[in-house]
């Protein structure tokens, strides 16, 4: 004993439901088309990160002449992601560190940049694994010159200051 | 048209759904129902906006589909509740104000959700706690075999769909940090990790034997361990570590299957659910094969609102109709059709949820939304299958559609988290 009214209103009911999916998936699959935005854009300026940035957010651009730290490779950052410098930064795993590195082989705070007398100066601040500059170990204070290579643990970074 | 009006028009259908539903449902039981009982769609469409609201105003970036999907699931559920006891209807509509708190508290003080990683030790212990507590003697409660409830006062609810969170958040930040180290370790060819780096994580599949024992139910297991193991894959890219992790958890629940009684009488349950035996047998396998009558009888285009046999006189016909298997109920009303589009806007709610973790930036946000949304989508295999006769049948909800009350709030939660990930991801994304 269904009532015509309840057979349309149910109708209705299921006619909605999948205009609803129709809706969501055409939205979706315009999505998965649209060129993903990365990828096109090439490697993520530095201040896209969030998470990792050591500049803050809405910070002029870099200039040519600013140092930074350009990531060769480390687990949970884009290559060629770039980290201003000018200010001097911590690497480390914690949450202190303004260069945060997800490797297991960091400590928390692990080494520092600092700018004295014009001069990037790399320090390990005491790390379990070591820093490695050029891979030779950090031992006191080491300046920085272009090019040079940073690691720490699975984190390679190339220093650039020009 | 931005991400939160396109989320407002995606309300629309939900409304509709709730007027189209209630009126059908009204229209055929006029008898038994009264002209207010239709104002909790009112208030439930007024919950479903002010979590607009909510999100506008605090998370303006967040994926626009999650919301309308969610609204969409609860709207069905909230109709046929409705339709099979108008006071659960107006409980359920009180579990989604509550939930709806619970969302707005998980948004507004979790801003930075990666402030979670600082306590994972304590989120760890709290929800093994949690999970523990049914067995408690004086709050735990059993039910058909399996505990997974408490009772506290005149309030009861199921840890464990707190649990899972807590859970996740854990084996996310854990994961983070040692992902490389699972897979640094070569010996003979194969990945081989060292026991001090994969201690922990054999312990959560200790963990899910323990459920076996202690909880009594394979479903909950089933489905924290897949989570697990779907988190661990994404972290390691390494198809040797699900492969394996699926073997240990078959050896053991054919261990626990052949030696613990109730978990060995469900599969028997489930294997011969027309047996007159098991079918008369108290707890053996009349659930299962009445749900299977009951989708059979539904066809193609369903029997229509309000047609179903629920319960003759005081025998229920289709017992738990309003939790375990209301998806047969609905399959019943609405037949295969109405069946598919529900199981449609769960793999929409998945695909959004997998979409989310692909955006996000951090290690942490990746897994987080990675095993939020898999333990939601193992959540719905495990009840549709179990009703569906896949697999043995537990007694889980059916995410944001079954009637319940920890399960509503547990998953407004789940879902918060994930708006919270997609907003920082999608504003880095556009920056």
């Amino acid at each position: 004993m269904l009532q015509p009214t309840a057979i349309v209103l149910q109708g209705a009911f299921l006619l909605v439901l999948f205009l609803f999916v129709a809706w969501v998936v055409r939205s979706t699959l315009r999505d998965l088309r649209r060129p993903d935005e990365q990828r096109v854009a090439g490697p993520t300026p530095a201040d896209a990160t969030g998470i990792h940035s050591a500049v803050t957010a809405g910070a002029a651009p870099s200039g040519p002449g600013d140092p930074r730290l350009v990531v060769e490779r480390a687990p949970g950052h884009t290559p060629g992601m770039e980290y201003e410098i000018a200010g001097g930064a911590v690497l480390g795993r914690g949450e202190q560190a303004e260069i945060r590195l997800e490797d297991p082989y960091a400590s928390s705070a692990h080494a520092r940049l600092v700018l004295q007398g014009g001069r990037v100066v790399l320090e390990d601040l005491g790390s379990t694994n070591g820093t490695f500059l050029n891979e030779e170990t950090v031992s006191g204070p080491q300046p920085l010159h272009q090019g040079d290579r940073v690691r720490i643990g699975d984190s390679e970074f190339l220093f650039v200051d020009s | 048209m931005n991400a939160r009006n396109r989320e407002l028009l995606g309300l629309v259908p939900a409304s509709l759904l709730i007027v189209a539903g209630f009126g059908a449902v009204f229209l055929q039981e006029q008898t038994q129902l009264d002209n207010l009982s239709l104002t909790y769609g009112a208030i439930f469409l007024g919950l479903c906006f002010a979590a607009h609201l909510i999100i506008r105003v605090r998370l303006p970036d967040a994926d626009p589909y999650l919301l309308p999907i969610i609204a969409v699931l609860a709207s069905i559920g909230l109709v046929v509740i409705y339709r099979l006891n108008e006071t659960l209807a107006r409980d359920q509509a009180q579990w989604f104000v509550i939930g709806l708190i619970a969302f707005a508290a998980t948004i507004i003080f979790l801003r930075d959700y990666r402030v979670l990683e600082r306590y994972r030790y304590l989120i760890a212990a709290g929800s093994l706690v949690l999970l523990l507590l049914p067995r408690v003697p004086g709050i735990g409660q059993q039910a058909n075999g399996a505990y997974l409830g408490i009772s506290l006062g005149p309030v009861s609810f199921q840890p464990a769909e707190f649990a899972k969170i807590g859970i996740i958040i854990f084996l996310a930040s854990y994961l983070r940090d040692t992902r490389a180290l699972l897979v640094s370790r070569k010996r003979f060819g194969i990945t081989l990790p060292r026991l001090k780096h994969i201690g922990p994580l054999l312990l959560v599949w200790g963990l899910a034997m323990l459920m076996l024992v202690f909880i009594r139910d394979l479903g909950s297991s089933l489905m924290f361990f897949g989570g697990f193991l779907a988190m661990l894959y994404v972290a390691t890219d390494r198809l040797i570590f699900p492969v394996v992790g699926f073997g240990l958890f078959a050896i053991g629940a054919w261990f626990f299957a052949t030696t613990v009684g109730h978990v060995g009488d469900r599969i028997s349950a489930w294997q011969h659910p027309f047996d007159p035996k098991l079918y008369e047998q108290i707890g053996g396998s009349y659930q299962i094969a009445q749900s299977l009558f009951a989708q059979a009888d539904g066809g193609l285009w369903g029997e229509g609102f309000g047609q179903a046999l629920i319960s003759v006189g005081d025998s229920p016909i289709l017992p738990a109709a309003q939790t375990d298997l209301i998806y047969a109920v609905i399959v019943n009303e609405l037949g295969l059709i109405g069946g598919i589009a529900l199981l449609l806007v769960y793999v929409l709610l998945i695909e959004r949820g997998f979409r989310i973790a692909v955006l996000a930036r951090d290690s942490f946000s990746k897994l987080l939304a990675t095993g939020l949304t898999t333990v939601v989508a193992l959540q719905v295999f495990v009840i549709v299958g179990g009703v569906t006769k896949v697999i043995p049948l537990t007694g889980v909800t059916l995410p944001f559609v079954s009637y319940g009350g920890s399960s509503i709030v547990a998953n407004f939660v789940i879902v918060a988290l994930l708006l919270l990930i997609s907003d920082r991801a999608r504003r880095e994304a556009r920056r």
